[in-house]
């Protein structure tokens, strides 16, 4: 298992967990005032949330796709990755300003 | 600032306590002290949501840090429609 398989399943699995508290937050927001701002904002973490349990999946259950994923290039896997790391970097964002 | 107002009032996470805040300013200017013991919240909550308020342009503040009154900005004024559908919407908590 290459390190940048493990860094990518662990970012997916913490974009789950981030999407469920942001998730949790608009949630109760949209079942007291049901404000469609609100419930835009869930609808979006309804989708990526559906999103990262597929990557998740994939990384830790998929053996045909962990394979390709460690037998292509380096660059390819870092770019893997990226998807889910630079996801996580804008959620983490989104956390620091709705849990406020 | 439409977005920056729902998103403060209704879709984080200390959105009710902040329209709360909000009535209470449009009632009249108030500081801190007397939010917080007209909402009954605790002084250090009432600071952290008018320092969110403040970080998103909703209020400004006059005065002193301690004794400072706070009032709206000119950029919540000028939306003050959509400050008043957010409050219809998010109603009474």
């Amino acid at each position: 298992m290459t390190v940048w398989l493990e860094v990518a399943l662990a970012a997916a699995g913490v974009n789950v967990l981030l999407l469920l508290a942001l998730g949790s937050v608009w949630l109760r927001g949209y079942r007291q005032h049901g404000a469609q701002h609100t419930l835009g904002l869930l609808v979006f973490a309804g989708f990526l949330l559906v999103e990262n349990l597929l990557w998740v999946y994939f990384y830790l259950l998929h053996p045909a796709f962990v394979g390709w994923f460690e037998a292509t290039t380096t660059e390819v896997q870092v770019g893997m990755t990226m998807l889910c790391g630079l996801e996580l970097v804008a959620l983490l964002f989104l956390v620091r300003i709705t849990w406020r | 600032m439409e977005g920056v107002l729902w998103y403060v009032l209704a879709s984080s996470r200390g959105g009710p306590s902040r329209v709360r805040i909000v009535r209470a300013l449009d009632e009249r200017p108030r500081n801190a002290n007397q939010l917080a013991t007209e909402l009954d919240l605790d002084y250090t909550t009432v600071r952290h949501h008018l320092d969110v308020l403040l970080e998103n342009n909703v209020v400004d503040r006059s005065g002193d840090e301690y004794a400072a009154v706070y009032t709206f900005t000119d950029a919540t004024r000028a939306n003050w429609d959509i400050v008043e559908e957010i409050l219809a919407t998010v109603g009474e908590d």
